[in-house]
């Protein structure tokens, strides 16, 4: 399958500071991809550098097959969502109108919204489910909620690539389940998704391809059991990390023990 | 309620109160004149029937003093409150308005240093050096803040305290330095207030009140966008470094124009947009209009207030709306306090 989303050799600085050293790896069509790694791993890094936000200063960003940096700014929100955890929208905001901003590089600066806008809105708050929100203000919403309200902005924008950092963080288990259920859905309709995820368990049951950060560098890929048991991810944590399969359950569970 | 009714009744309400403030701020003063042939006159000018005549004189109060001073209270307010509303946005703070631009420390500059140059009594010559101080301060903010590169907002908003802090040290040097019979033409306008402005104070400030407040309210979707902050801003494709800055460019200018005309005016551009952001919402292309009807209203008021209180003389406006704006922000404080 074509890969939409592509770093080649991305070398990512914040200020003076390189934190990432090169990485490559694709995101392709309709699959899902949890991006794991420890803490300061340079995980947000590199999904604001595959959202085009961060600049690399060698090697490069590629959105279909096209240097992120060269998309015309409208055309790339178009394309590809980002959902970051900081939540910083207005706290009267109500969620539908949070979520209509999502149409913004569909209409400009000056364009009324259209019949086609308000279906993509109404979509979005649907998949998320979340229309009973739709005319509350934020700052009376849970966190999980607001989280929702930001993902549905982010499905409203109808990209084909979505990169959330770490959508499940003020989530309950049945919430998280709920938000990994609507990337599936969002997945079948052919987006492409990346995710922080920091449950490692929840990556591996979500997840088709796991891609381990580890100082800057990607230094494990491929499904995620092998990823999970490799020596790799044990160095990157710190952790011996064992999977365990049990009867009747779909995925392998992990235990995680700190070295003797 | 549903927020259409609740914000179209608002829209009614400020829209009435404006009218009426108007109205009554152009037949009360130190000459009160009948309201109905205040209406009457203004009535005849839109090719009415003139059903209540005012004397000789009251027409000439109206129309030379009273109204151009009512308007201009209106204009200043208003602009205030869009220029509040709108850096608010920008700066996703509530305590936001013009002052951390360096608007009123570097116009109170330029006007002390005209009237140390001699020129207080020149016309306009007060307004003039005021907008350029404020201009001149603004892009002192501005050029400081960028010459480590592209700043981040809290680099705009120490960049503007330190210009602010530098301009207002001037400003007390030169008005120790000044001679004191010149001094008191400075204070008045330090202390704002709109005695004696005519319809070419109306034209000059009124041009890039109403001109300005417009081009923000045209920008109230990016000003939404860059609400949700940069990073969220910039990924739904918002060029913000160059939003940021054209809407603080825009704002300076209202904000300039306002304080030019009228001397300091403080809380406006704060109390407005707080009050009105829980009936209208947050969005621009509501809170703006709403914040500019709200500040106008505002400040028509408190100008009555300052000709109208003492029999001896005008009050100086900005005393006025701090004094009405600074407990309401006390108390606002208190209530969110309690609800947090």
């Amino acid at each position: 399958m074509k890969s939409v989303l592509e770093a080649k050799g991305a070398v990512v600085r914040r200020g003076a500071r390189e934190v990432l050293h090169g990485v490559s790896f694709a995101l392709r069509e309709g699959e899902a991809v949890a991006l794991v790694g420890p803490n300061a791993a340079g995980k947000s890094t590199l999904v604001r550098a595959l959202a085009g936000l961060l600049r690399p200063s060698a090697g490069a960003v590629l959105l279909e097959g096209r240097p992120v940096a060269a998309w015309d700014r409208d055309a790339r929100a178009r394309t590809l969502a980002l959902v970051a955890p900081d939540e910083e929208a207005p706290p009267a905001l109500t969620v539908e109108d949070r979520v209509a901003l999502g149409r913004y590089p569909h209409r400009g600066p000056f364009r009324p919204l259209t019949a086609e806008d308000d279906a993509a809105i109404q979509a979005a708050l649907t998949r998320t489910g979340i229309p009973h929100l739709a005319r509350r203000a934020l700052e009376t919403l849970s966190a999980g909620e607001r989280q929702l309200a930001a993902l549905a902005r982010g499905l409203a924008q109808q990209p084909r690539v979505l990169l959330l950092d770490e959508p499940g963080a003020h989530l309950d288990v049945g919430h998280q389940l709920g938000l990994f259920r609507i990337l599936d859905q969002a997945r079948a309709g052919g987006v492409a998704v990346l995710a922080v995820v920091h449950d490692l368990q929840q990556a591996a049951a979500w997840a088709g391809r796991m891609v381990l950060l580890d100082e800057g560098r990607v230094t494990a890929e491929g499904p995620p059991d092998g990823v999970l048991t490799s020596a790799e991810a044990a160095r990157a944590f710190g952790v011996s990390v064992r999977a365990h399969a049990l009867p009747g359950l779909a995925h392998r569970l992990y235990s995680f023990e700190e070295p003797s | 309620m549903t927020e259409t009714r609740r914000r179209r009744l608002s829209f009614a309400s400020l829209s009435a109160a404006l009218v009426v403030s108007v109205g009554v701020a152009s037949a009360a003063g130190s000459v009160s004149l009948p309201a109905p042939s205040v209406l009457s006159s203004l009535g005849v000018r839109l090719g009415l029937p003139d059903f209540s005549p005012l004397s000789p004189a009251g027409e000439a109060i109206l129309w030379t003093a009273r109204l151009p001073r009512v308007l201009l209270a209106a204009l200043v307010g208003g602009g205030l409150a869009v220029v509040g509303a709108a850096l608010q946005s920008v700066f996703r703070n509530p305590m936001a308005d013009s002052g951390l631009l360096g608007v009123g420390s570097g116009a109170a500059l330029g006007a002390v240093l005209a009237v140390k140059l001699g020129w207080g009594q020149t016309f306009l010559a007060l307004p003039v050096a005021a907008f350029a101080g404020a201009m001149a301060a603004v892009l002192a903010v501005y050029a400081l803040a960028h010459a480590a590169g592209r700043p981040s907002l809290h680099g705009l908003l120490l960049t503007g305290l330190a210009v602010s802090a530098l301009a207002g040290a001037g400003t007390s040097v030169l008005l120790v330095a000044t001679e004191e019979y010149r001094v008191k033409t400075v204070l008045f306008w330090l202390a704002g207030g709109l005695e004696g402005r005519s319809w070419t104070h109306l034209q000059l400030g009124g041009a890039f009140i109403v001109g300005g407040s417009a081009l923000l309210l045209a920008l109230a979707r990016p000003l939404d966008v860059l609400s949700l902050g940069a990073d969220e801003a910039a990924a739904l494709g918002l060029p913000v470094h160059v939003t940021r800055l054209g809407l603080l460019a825009v704002s300076s200018l209202v904000a300039g124009a306002a304080t030019s005309v009228a001397g300091s005016v403080p809380f406006v551009g704060l109390v407005a947009p707080h009050a009105l952001r829980p009936l209208v919402g947050p969005l621009g292309r509501h809170l703006l209009p709403a914040a500019f009807l709200g500040g106008a209203v505002l400040v028509v008021l408190a100008d009555l207030a300052a000709r109208t209180l003492s029999a001896q003389l005008d009050l100086p406006l900005g005393a006025l709306t701090a004094f009405v704006g600074a407990p309401y922000f006390l108390l606002a404080l208190r209530a969110s306090e309690g609800r947090a």
